[in-house]
């Protein structure tokens, strides 16, 4: 019973290598520009390509892969699910039909779309840990500080929207915890959390959520008075200790992603897509 | 009914980077009606150790036999061996969530799957035996309760499930001196009136000394001493080393001793103490 240990979101592992020493701003322009491309890929030789960059990035950043992949546990089960989703219900004019029983029909082209979403999510998944296994909270904060301020001059509070989902970011590990100690605490005055059906089970869940959701309450309003205690008083007039510069690594790392981008574009004109 | 540990290892987020060794080898058992503090440091390692006491955690290697039953095999019924070891826990937010103070306390009960009349008898008995009067509290809504009232109704919670090895964890941290002593007062009544065993953490020495019979300290996930709490407190010096504090009585026996008086190395309470300073006292005056 230790909830913690899968997951991987938002927490962060030391390390001294390149990936670790980018500006995150470079390394948020990065991520963001793989997602746009993860979006338009629609071939497996574009995802072939994809595969062995993010690999090189990984191996780069000396992330343990194991522990990368164990975040994707919980998961597995929505992956599968999605993957006939797409078999069941994608069809188009020229697809073959591969069988069919009662109201369900599975067609090769259902087969490669279920593919296909399901390698989206799984490189969505692993290009965000890769971020967020190697840059701080406080770097990954000030990069998208630094990013979403020329938004501010339209009037959009970048400084606060950034504080507000760098601490939700934060309040998932938090409640995991909490959620652990609560569980522990039912199981020792005799509840069976994996006996029952599925009505039993889910109604043993009521009495874990009431102390979770007053514990947050509390620990929001702890964090709000701490906040207010150091004097916190949002954007206006806050200065930082450290400040972020780009280095010639960076430069580096930009030009060698937009070659990467360059590359997975002519891929994707040459190879359209694998769903005819 | 006893407990026995075997070899036990625990590390935390095992198999990640992140992985802590919490518990080194431990081997140790708890007898029946024993009274026994666990005792040490901060990230000692006692509330891990305590949470295989009641099947909560289970050993990554080595064996905890509770009641001679083995928690590791498949056909154990965790559960039941929950019911029989209690576990108080350290924070009460996270074990207190019914909306009134007999709601909470009859949860327990209920899970066992006792009729209506039955367990609203051992609300009544769990609350007599924690010191919260029934009428007054049973209706009281749970967040209007004082830290001190709060732990007392997490031990009644428990109490309630009639267990009969009790595991206290840290029930005073964060209680004002008075909440402390109404708390340890119900605590030193259980023991002498049901003889339920109880093992008490705690990293106060101030409190176990005048509560425990035996005392196991611990230190960085090993034990480092296990003994009668009088034994223990002889080798006061070892306790200091690994950080923990002494009562305040027995500094000023140090003090006295190297000034020359004669006191025996076994006091332990205000009492004691002061006696057998009088005795030495009286004795000056006679050779004098």
């Amino acid at each position: 019973m230790e909830l913690t240990k899968n997951i991987t979101l938002g927490v962060y592992m030391p390390g001294n290598t390149v990936i670790h020493r980018l500006d995150p701003r470079t390394k948020l322009v990065s991520a963001c520009l793989l997602i746009v491309l993860l979006l338009i890929i629609k071939s497996y030789q574009a995802y072939a390509l994809f595969f062995i960059f993010m690999a090189a990035i990984i191996l780069i950043s000396q992330i343990p892969i194991g522990y990368a992949l164990r975040g994707l546990k919980p998961m597995l089960p929505v992956l599968v699910l999605m993957w006939f989703f797409q078999l069941f219900l994608y069809s188009n004019p020229n697809a073959n039909t591969l069988f069919s029983w009662w109201i369900f029909t599975a067609t090769d082209a259902g087969v490669h779309m279920g593919n296909l979403i399901s390698m989206r999510v799984l490189f969505l998944f692993v290009v965000t840990t890769t971020l967020t296994l190697t840059t701080t909270m406080v770097d990954l904060t000030d990069g998208m500080d630094s990013l979403l301020k020329p938004l501010g001059r339209i009037g959009l509070p970048s400084h606060e929207l950034v504080m507000t989902m760098v601490i939700a970011l934060r309040f998932v590990l938090i409640l995991a915890e909490e959620l652990d100690k609560i569980v522990k605490a039912q199981m020792a005055r005799g509840v069976a959390f994996d006996q029952g059906n599925f009505i039993q089970k889910t109604r043993k869940l009521f009495p874990v959520f009431l102390p979770l959701f007053i514990n947050a309450f509390k620990r929001a309003e702890e964090l709000i008075v701490a906040m207010e205690a150091r004097s916190y008083a949002g954007s206006k007039g806050r200065t930082k200790m450290k400040t972020l510069h780009m280095s010639r690594v960076d430069f580096f790392a930009t030009g060698f992603i937009l070659i990467f981008t360059a590359l997975v574009v002519l891929f994707i004109l040459h190879f359209p897509t694998m769903i005819r | 009914m006893s407990i026995e540990v075997k070899n036990l290892c625990y590390s935390y987020k095992r198999g990640t980077p992140f992985e802590k060794k919490v518990l080194h080898e431990i081997s140790m058992s708890v007898e029946d009606g024993e009274f026994l503090g666990l005792i040490g440091p901060t990230q000692a390692g006692k509330t891990t150790l305590a949470q295989h006491f009641n099947a909560l955690m289970l050993p990554q290697s080595g064996k905890v036999l509770i009641d001679n039953c083995n928690t590791c095999l498949k056909n154990a019924d965790l559960p039941g061996l929950r019911q029989k070891v209690g576990y108080v826990f350290q924070n009460p937010d996270y074990q207190l969530f019914a909306p009134t103070v007999g709601e909470d306390i009859a949860f327990g009960p209920k899970n066992q799957g006792l009729s209506g009349s039955e367990v609203e008898n051992r609300v009544i008995e769990a609350m007599a035996q924690v010191g919260l009067d029934y009428e007054t509290f049973r209706n009281r809504d749970i967040y209007a309760l004082s830290g001190g009232q709060k732990r007392r109704a997490a031990v009644a919670g428990v109490l309630a499930c009639h267990p009969r090895i009790l595991i206290l964890d840290d029930i005073t941290a964060g209680l004002d001196p008075r909440g402390r002593e109404e708390i340890l007062e119900v605590v030193k009544k259980l023991h002498q009136q049901s003889m339920i065993t109880i093992i008490f953490i705690s990293n106060s020495m101030e409190t176990v000394a005048r509560l425990v019979n035996r005392l196991v300290v611990m230190n960085k996930g090993r034990i480092v001493m296990d003994g009668s709490t009088r034994d223990i407190f002889i080798r006061s010096d070892k306790l200091l080393e690994i950080g923990l504090e002494i009562p305040d009585i027995m500094h000023i026996a140090n003090r006295l001793r190297e000034r020359g008086f004669d006191l025996p190395p076994t006091l332990l309470t205000i009492t004691e103490t002061a006696n057998s300073i009088t005795d030495c006292l009286a004795k000056r005056q006679v050779s004098d």
